[in-house]
């Protein structure tokens, strides 16, 4: 068995590969053979960005080869022969310095990965298994960009800045309230669990729909809300994840398979239509898709074989 | 090219100074997940891979955000994924705390703190950082003022930086970088 290189081992030969070509560096050979060296491990290709990195950031010690350049470079009276230097040093300052004021933030998950994620407003979020957003937080407006997946909300009450969530072309307004969008082809879901919000599409075919407290609505990418929100859905069995769970009530196995497959790399299939139509109740672990495969085998009289990342379910 | 070297240049300002932080808390919430080195590494090599940095305004919380998604990986690959492993990863919240006050200071900081990296160093070595870095002298023109070989020139330019990087992000110093040339057999631990 060929033992993996330590990564001290790394660290040191990569130091080496910074100093061999900062001396050497417009020899080719000498290229060709870093490249040959990099292209052996990821991690080669990281420590030698690292040490390469701290090397270049010695430079910096010319910029302090005068004493009291920072203090200078604020007062914006920098000496002759500095200039070059401290202009660029001042704009890195100026950036540090603004930077923490524009607070957009990204959020993701990986697959079977459920986040919650307290916000700089008071509010919260849930994310959902494989999922991107992107939180900005301005003076009139708190804009979320929900990229892709699914996210719950629970937004702190503050009358003079919205909360909107964009979902594609589809905007979902809150005040102070709780819901959830799930991001799909073609358009958006909306649940929402608590007070009123406001949802309609960027192009304004159809005016801002209000969806209430236990009502869930489907805007989509370009026809908007046309039906009616529906009242009385069942919300915490859909936002079961927020917990890292699944819970069926009636739904058919196909419909739990896709469930289950949006949090884990081992796939379910239903390799029997028959199967594939019946329906089930029962409550999960979202990374539990054997769990869930054994009780229907079970439950059905069927089989469960695994092979490679799949999990076949066939009937009796 | 350029895009490369500007990649790099924002590792040394915005990463390195974190490395530190990004270690303290990958050794709290992922004793699980392998060697935090070979995460550093991974994830080093994923930030040298963006075409364009521009778009990042929290370099600090980037640098946790992208040590965690190697560090889940290496989880997932370990096939023992449970809920309950992943919630604790939710103490990256904690260690995201708003940093803007100690970034705005870190700027001067870090300036400041690299002149006292060169200064610590040994003598020789010490003599042959400020040569190269501060009076821009090449590493063969050293070797002629010094009166030594271009290879000791090249084993204590190794070593200072290896130090300076150690120190940089507040690790015990490489055992190659302290005294001897041997090849850190102190810290490598090989994988059985």
């Amino acid at each position: 068995m060929v033992e993996r290189e330590s990564a001290a081992d790394i660290e040191a030969d990569a130091a080496r590969w910074v100093v061999r070509v900062d001396r050497d560096g417009h020899d080719p050979a000498v290229h060709a053979e870093l490249t040959a060296w990099l292209a052996g491990d990821r991690r080669r290709v990281g420590a030698y960005a690292r040490a390469e990195a701290g090397w270049l950031h010695l430079d910096r010690a010319q910029v302090l080869g005068a004493e009291p350049v920072v203090s200078t470079a604020v007062r914006g009276v920098p000496r002759r022969g500095l200039i070059a230097g401290l202009s660029a040093l001042a704009a890195g300052v100026a950036a540090v310095l603004i930077a923490p004021r524009v607070l957009a933030r990204r959020y993701g998950t990986a697959l079977g990965e459920i986040r919650r994620v307290p916000m700089a407003d008071g509010s919260l979020a849930a994310i959902n298994t494989n999922s991107e957003l992107e939180v900005a937080m301005r003076g009139n407006l708190r804009a979320v960009r929900l990229e892709r997946g699914e996210a719950w909300f629970a937004v702190a009450k503050d009358a003079s800045r919205p909360f909107v969530v964009e979902s594609g072309p589809v905007r979902v307004r809150a005040v102070g309230t709780a819901f959830s969008v799930r991001k799909r082809d073609g358009g958006s879901d909306v649940l929402v669990t608590e007070g009123v919000v406001e949802v309609w599409t960027r192009d304004g075919k159809t005016p801002p729909r209000r969806v209430a407290a236990g009502q869930q609505v489907f805007a989509d990418n370009s026809e908007g809300v046309r039906a009616p929100p529906k009242p009385d859905v069942d919300l915490n069995r859909q936002l079961a994840w927020r917990d890292g769970q699944i819970v069926l009530d009636g739904q058919t196995l196909a419909e739990a398979a896709v469930e289950f497959n949006r949090y884990n790399d081992r796939k379910i299939q239903i390799a029997d239509p028959h199967l594939a139509g019946e329906r089930f109740v029962g409550w999960f672990r979202t990374n539990d898709p054997e769990g869930f495969a054994q009780a229907v085998a079970t439950t059905f009289n069927g089989k469960v074989s695994v092979r490679g990342d799949a999990i076949v379910l066939r009937g009796a | 090219m350029e895009g490369r070297a500007r990649v790099v240049a924002w590792l040394g300002r915005e990463i390195l100074p974190h490395e530190a932080a990004v270690r303290a808390w990958l050794r709290r919430s992922f004793a699980a997940a392998g060697d935090v080195d070979d995460i550093i590494q991974e994830t080093y090599c994923r930030l040298a891979a963006l075409s364009n940095i521009d778009h990042i305004g929290e370099p600090r919380g980037y640098f946790f955000q992208a040590a965690r998604s190697v560090a889940l990986e290496q989880i997932r690959r370990a096939r023992v994924v449970r809920i309950e492993t992943v919630s604790e990863i939710e103490a990256l919240d904690l260690a995201l705390e708003d940093p803007s006050a100690e970034r705005i200071v870190s700027g001067r900081r870090e300036l400041e703190r690299v002149r006292g990296l060169i200064a610590a160093l040994p003598e020789r070595c010490r003599r042959i950082f400020e040569l190269r870095k501060i009076e821009g002298v090449p590493q063969r023109e050293i070797a002629r003022r010094l009166g030594v070989t271009e290879h000791v020139v090249e084993n204590e330019a190794v070593r200072g930086l290896r130090a300076i990087l150690a120190a940089m992000t507040e690790q015990e110093a490489p055992a190659g970088a302290r005294g001897s040339r041997e090849k850190a057999d102190g810290r490598t631990r090989k994988r059985r």
